[in-house]
């Protein structure tokens, strides 16, 4: 019985034999939804030529900005408090904005004013007066802006976020604000 | 439904950032990478916030490159037909990605639903291309959908 039993373990038994798989083909390129390296060598950022492109040809940008943040506070100059402004611009975006640089750890970024056309991750991209790009980085910065008679003091060091993950972040205060 | 009052800033920052899109594009059309910046934004605070938009305005910009999609400048459209329907293909020349949408006269009316009548406080279309001077458009909400 017992060799029946083998017998009839043995018949039973699966066996593997060879094997092969067929990988798909490769996994089909995704649908473009993010395309991110081909993206960005297609220059998506600035390239020198619009230096070319007049400061007063981002004027109206700045107008509307100033629109803009005047539509979001609601209101100029009467009473409102500047905590409400502060908050408000933690959340605003700042593009076209008339920024300036008041104190930095390095000499040569202070004084730099213009219109903010780029904000990403470490840096501000500014256009000068004079037509030139100048690109500042965030750290060890304080950059002011100024709307409607209210001066902004903004520390660089602590807004080290891209612009678009700002306004999804809360802030806290914490650690010194120095330079 | 007045709505959380974060969502009604982000819905400010969203379509200021559409204006100042079109406001760069109207200045100086050849500068399209600046456009695609401020779109590229857009796209990810909507993203992060999870921000409906209305489909009006997600037409216009291209979800391969996140362009601004201007017929003529930045990208084409023509008319096809296929299966006996007319469809409008809009193709981005940056990353020559196309869209098709539906053209049929008879059936304009998703516009008019009444789900869309209730929430409609702003109008529905997409603000405007500014030309040279910035027009005091206010920047009220035009993609909030209830």
């Amino acid at each position: 019985m017992s060799q029946q039993a083998r017998e009839d373990q043995l018949q039973r038994k699966a066996v593997v034999l060879e094997y092969s798989t067929r990988r798909k083909q490769k996994e089909k390129k995704k649908k473009s939804k993010g395309l991110s390296a081909r993206q960005r060598r297609e220059l998506r950022l600035f390239d020198i030529k619009p230096e070319q492109q007049r400061y007063s040809l981002f004027l109206p940008l700045h107008e509307l900005w100033k629109q803009y943040i005047r539509d979001l506070c609601g209101g100029l100059k009467p009473d409102t408090q500047p905590q409400m402004i502060q908050a408000k611009l933690l959340k605003a975006d700042l593009h076209g904005a008339l920024v300036s640089v008041t104190k930095s750890k390095c000499p040569s970024y202070v004084g730099v004013t213009g219109i903010l056309l780029q904000e990403t991750k470490y840096v501000f991209k500014i256009l000068t007066k004079e037509d030139r790009l100048k690109v500042v980085p965030k750290l060890n910065c304080v950059f002011t802006v100024e709307i409607d008679g209210f001066i902004s003091y903004i520390y660089g060091s602590k807004f080290r976020l891209r612009s678009s993950e700002r306004s999804a972040k809360k802030f806290k205060a914490k650690g010194t604000v120095d330079l | 439904m007045a709505g959380p009052v974060k969502d009604r800033e982000a819905f400010q920052r969203l379509s200021f950032l559409y204006q100042a899109a079109h406001c760069v594009l109207a200045q100086d059309p050849t500068n399209q990478a600046l456009a695609r910046f401020y779109c590229h934004t857009e796209r990810t605070i909507a993203k992060r916030l999870v921000l409906r938009r209305d489909p009006s305005v997600k037409r216009t910009l291209c979800r391969g490159c996140s362009s601004l999609l201007i017929p003529g400048l930045t990208c084409t459209q023509r008319q096809r037909r296929c299966r006996g329907q007319r469809w409008t293909v809009q193709t981005c020349l940056t990353c020559q990605r196309s869209q098709r949408f539906l053209n049929d006269p008879d059936h304009l009316l998703w516009g008019d639903r009444p789900e869309a009548q209730l929430g409609s406080q702003a109008d529905l279309k997409p603000p405007q291309p500014l030309p040279n001077a910035a027009h005091p458009i206010p920047a009220h909400l035009p993609e909030e959908k209830v």
